[in-house]
């Protein structure tokens, strides 16, 4: 008999929620994590506010709250910076260039993305139904999910139907005139996945971050360093054993069910259930192997869109930092700067061809003398060509004119290739995969793959690759438990 | 080769043969295949069956695809392509696959050539670059489309093992069905092996284009005695019905074509459950054959024998009660069998030997229609078999 009913394959937030789930039903578990330090990716994030209040409150885990009003900025090159203000939900314009009329189209644009927002999010906490599968459970609740689009009302259910496929730009420019507020939404809409502003189905793309992540922008809510300490404390406290420095090379199958893992240094460990929370691509092509896999599942597999375009910059200064023509009370805003579609979606043409042009976008905090900084599009290069030393200079220049005292210590950047390596996500994909009209729900990450389940017996996913995909909710690992303990019942 | 050679001009390939081939091609009827241009028909289909079956035909199928599968895994790709077991494959020796997708339908068949434990060749009617290079993926193994560099004949019919070796191919009549080896013919070296789609005694020969006349003149140069014909795609099918070979896109449409989800085919609705090997640890779609195995097929391809002599050609068949059962595929009058023969699907009610049905044949009579209700008896698919298709020594 083997020592554990469960291996979990990587320790990062959905690892350790789908673990603490588990645990809780008596399941013997091990967790193993590459890396010195659980997290995964969260260790790349810089703010953290979707985890789920939910999922929080099943495993009783007191995350402190950070409450304060929290500031947006959108720079402007000319210093005329547009300042918004998200509390409670709701946008306030602080400081805008942008004439009343625009202003008001604006909210109720806003107003509208989260109407359809909120029925999207009904559907995050299941697991999605199967297609084909001939079950009443399954047409019952594809019918479900259906009733739900149809409860927005004739005229809304018509209107979202329509700009689930369109670009954010048309509907953008359909309805304001002002560069920089367009811009802003252009850059929540793309923000981590491989779409430009007039890339069809960036309008879904924005509706479902904004469901996942439970509000517009991606304000601070949570104290996220405590995150996954408290996971991991969790965790430890039901019995939950944890190894780190330990990388699976192989999850071994016979007869087409999963029967354990062997790590790096040979060591083998069996259990009856293996939940791998690597992205689904490594998942099936470096640990499962495509030995036992069919060959229109391994074109699936591969043809999902998992390439990354983001660099992390991590800068060190002398002293805070002094933004030009921002008040100090509100320095501890999320800075963006995606000034207008055209200029994103130009940054964006030049990665399709994994070039980067030097006029790149990006959106940036601080804590006290520290600036995190995402810049995109910083394309994921085969081989990892990237002359790092020019990315970050290229990177500090288009801080620069914003900063007023600029004296940097220390800079660092991860590349999305760099994340790819690091943390076990083939094309280095914030999301594990676009969210896309074909990569969500049943169809995430694929067909044939969704549900948590695939072709191998015991074998399960549970990383941001899933249904409802990535940001930090882990509502990923929860649904992987209940789909684990459902299949087992 | 001739690649280059294409423009809107000429818009099809010439296979190395083609000089020859346009010289007996009297009716001046070309087929197109794999974007070359290759005899449909000489002189008349029927004059080339009959060679066919009597002396022996030529036929040129250089625009098969062939594709070279090399590399450390070659053997272990292979296994998990088709749905055979090659574990036993010998060197030299030829093998009929089939691949399915991973609902079990029928991407396409072909022969599979092993040269050695890290060296294969797949030779299919179809495409399949693209499905190989998926399936590969994780394997370590090179698959390379090389069907521009080797030139094809198939040399089919009872005289086709004599002529090779009045050749002096060496010991050529003692070379095994799906077997093949290299002879020397004309002072050409070339690759012979004993298959083919006749399903009579035949010879395929593969040889580099450049040797492509020497190899085609060696063959017609006992012509004063044994009147051997080129025979054109015609006679090929003619042929190939009497033997019950299927025709992928002709009597099914592969997977990777069908437009249509349930104009697909499994290998069990061909009557091809002997290629499937479900003991084998892994090949795609062996789990939906599975499940296809234990719950039976809904129809399947049958053979038939219909009354009268008027091919039964696109044809829906009916049950005693004139209720639609199924449908004809191919069919043709046989001058060997001296009858009228069919293939088609018809539903499981109806698949076991003898049962009767009728079809439904509108046979054109000068710019009208005859509509005939034809009797039918469902009999063994392989409608002709032929002692010498097998015997070793072969016949000379």
């Amino acid at each position: 008999m083997s020592k554990y009913d469960v291996i979990i394959i990587g320790g990062g937030h959905n690892g350790l929620v789908c673990a603490s789930y588990l645990s809780k039903k008596g399941y013997k578990i091990l967790i193993l994590e590459k890396n010195e330090k659980l997290g995964g990716l969260v260790n790349c994030a810089s703010s953290l506010n979707g985890f789920s209040s939910k999922i929080l409150g099943d495993l009783n885990i007191k995350l402190p709250k950070l409450n304060y009003n929290s500031y947006i900025v959108a720079l402007h090159s000319e210093q005329q910076h547009t300042i918004l203000q998200e509390n409670n939900n709701k946008i306030n314009f602080i400081k805008s260039n942008a004439n009343e009329e625009n202003q008001k189209k604006f909210s109720s644009l806003i107003n509208k993305y989260k109407i359809y927002a909120s029925t999207l999010s009904n559907f995050m906490y299941e697991v999605p139904p199967r297609l084909k599968s001939g079950k009443s459970k399954d047409t019952w609740q594809l019918i479900n999910m259906g009733w739900k689009i149809r409860k927005l009302g004739k005229k809304n259910m018509r209107e979202f139907l329509r700009v689930i496929g369109l670009n954010i730009a048309d509907d953008l420019e359909d309805n304001l005139r002002d560069n920089t507020l367009m811009g802003l939404l252009s850059h929540e809409a793309i923000l981590g996945s491989n779409l430009g502003p007039r890339s069809p189905g960036s309008i879904l793309s924005l509706l479902y971050k904004q469901a996942i992540q439970n509000g517009l922008f991606a304000s601070e809510k949570y104290d996220f360093h405590q995150l996954i300490p408290s996971l991991e404390k969790n965790c430890l406290d039901q019995g939950v054993e944890i190894k780190n420095n330990a990388n699976v090379k192989k999850i071994i199958t016979t007869n087409n069910q999963a029967t354990g893992v062997i790590l790096d240094n040979e060591e083998k460990i069996e259990a009856g259930i293996i939940i791998s929370n690597a992205d689904p691509k490594t998942t099936y092509f470096d640990l499962l192997g495509t030995e036992p896999l069919d060959t229109d599942f391994i074109r699936r597999a591969k043809n999902i869109r998992t390439k990354g375009n983001i660099a992390k910059l991590t800068i060190t200064l002398k002293e805070n930092p002094l933004i030009i023509n921002i008040e100090k009370e509100k320095m501890n805003a999320k800075f963006i700067y995606a000034p207008d579609i055209n200029y994103i979606e130009r940054a964006f043409n030049a990665s399709k061809y994994n070039k980067y042009n030097e006029n790149l976008c990006f959106e940036f905090h601080h804590c006290v003398n520290v600036i995190v900084a995402n810049i995109y599009y910083v394309p994921y290069v085969k081989n990892n060509t990237h002359d790092k030393e020019k990315l970050i200079q290229h990177s500090i220049n288009l801080l620069k004119p914003f900063i007023s005292n600029l004296e940097i210590e220390n800079a660092e950047l991860i590349t999305p290739n760099e994340i790819e390596e690091t943390y076990n996500v083939m094309g280095g994909h914030w999301h594990h995969g676009d969210f896309e009209i074909d990569q969500m729900l049943m169809m995430r990450p694929f067909y044939g793959s969704a549900q948590y389940t695939t072709p191998i017996k015991n074998l399960y996913l549970c990383s941001a690759g899933t249904h409802p995909g990535g940001g930090i909710t882990g509502i990923n690992g929860r649904n992987a438990a209940k789909k684990i303990i459902r299949d087992k019942i | 080769m001739s690649q280059t050679n294409i423009s809107y001009k000429q818009p099809l390939l010439e296979t190395p043969f083609h000089e020859k081939t346009r010289e007996k091609c009297y009716a001046h009827d070309w087929h197109k295949w794999a974007g070359y241009k290759v005899v449909k028909q000489y002189t008349s289909a029927e004059l080339e069956y009959t060679a066919i079956r009597n002396t022996a035909g030529v036929i040129d199928i250089t625009p098969m695809h062939k594709y070279s599968v090399q590399g450390k895994d070659a053997k272990k790709f292979i296994n998990k392509l088709i749905t055979r077991n090659i574990d036993n494959i010998q060197p030299n020796q030829v093998v009929y696959a089939l691949w399915c997708n991973e609902d079990g339908f029928l991407v396409d068949d072909g022969t599979v050539f092993c040269f050695d434990e890290n060296n294969f060749r797949i030779c299919s009617g179809e495409r399949n670059l693209n499905w190989f290079e998926d399936t590969a993926i994780g394997f370590d193994v090179t698959i390379e489309d090389i069907s521009h560099s080797i030139a094809a004949l198939a040399f089919q019919g009872p005289l086709s093992c004599k002529i090779l070796h009045m050749l002096n191919a060496n010991k050529i009549e003692n070379l095994k069905p799906f077997c093949f080896d290299q002879f020397t013919i004309n002072n050409q070296e070339i690759t012979i092996s004993r298959t083919g789609f006749s399903g009579d005694l035949g010879y395929e020969l593969w040889c580099d284009p450049s040797q492509a006349h020497e190899v085609w003149d060696a063959l017609f140069s006992f012509n004063k005695d044994y009147k051997i014909l080129a025979a054109g795609l015609d006679a090929l099918d003619m042929v190939r019905v009497e033997a019950g070979f299927i025709v992928v896109n002709a009597d099914l449409i592969a997977a990777e074509h069908a437009l249509r989800p349930n104009r697909m085919r499994t290998p069990y609705e061909l009557g091809l459950a002997w290629m499937v090997n479900l003991d084998k640890e892994f090949f795609t779609g062996k789990e939906a054959l599975i499940k296809q195995k234990n719950k039976g097929v809904e129809k399947k391809l049958i053979g038939l024998d219909v009354q009268g002599d008027k091919p039964a050609v696109g044809s829906v068949l009916y049950d005693g009660s004139k209720k639609e059962i199924g449908i004809v595929t191919t069919a043709m009058w046989s001058p060997t069998l001296k009858s009228n023969i069919a293939m088609g699907y018809v539903n499981k009610e109806f698949i076991k030997l003898g049962s009767k049905i009728l079809a439904e044949i509108y046979h054109p009579e000068e710019l009208e229609y005859r509509k005939i209700w034809a009797q039918c008896k469902v009999v063994k698919k392989q409608f002709l078999n032929l002692e010498r298709r097998n015997a070793v020594p072969a016949l000379i």
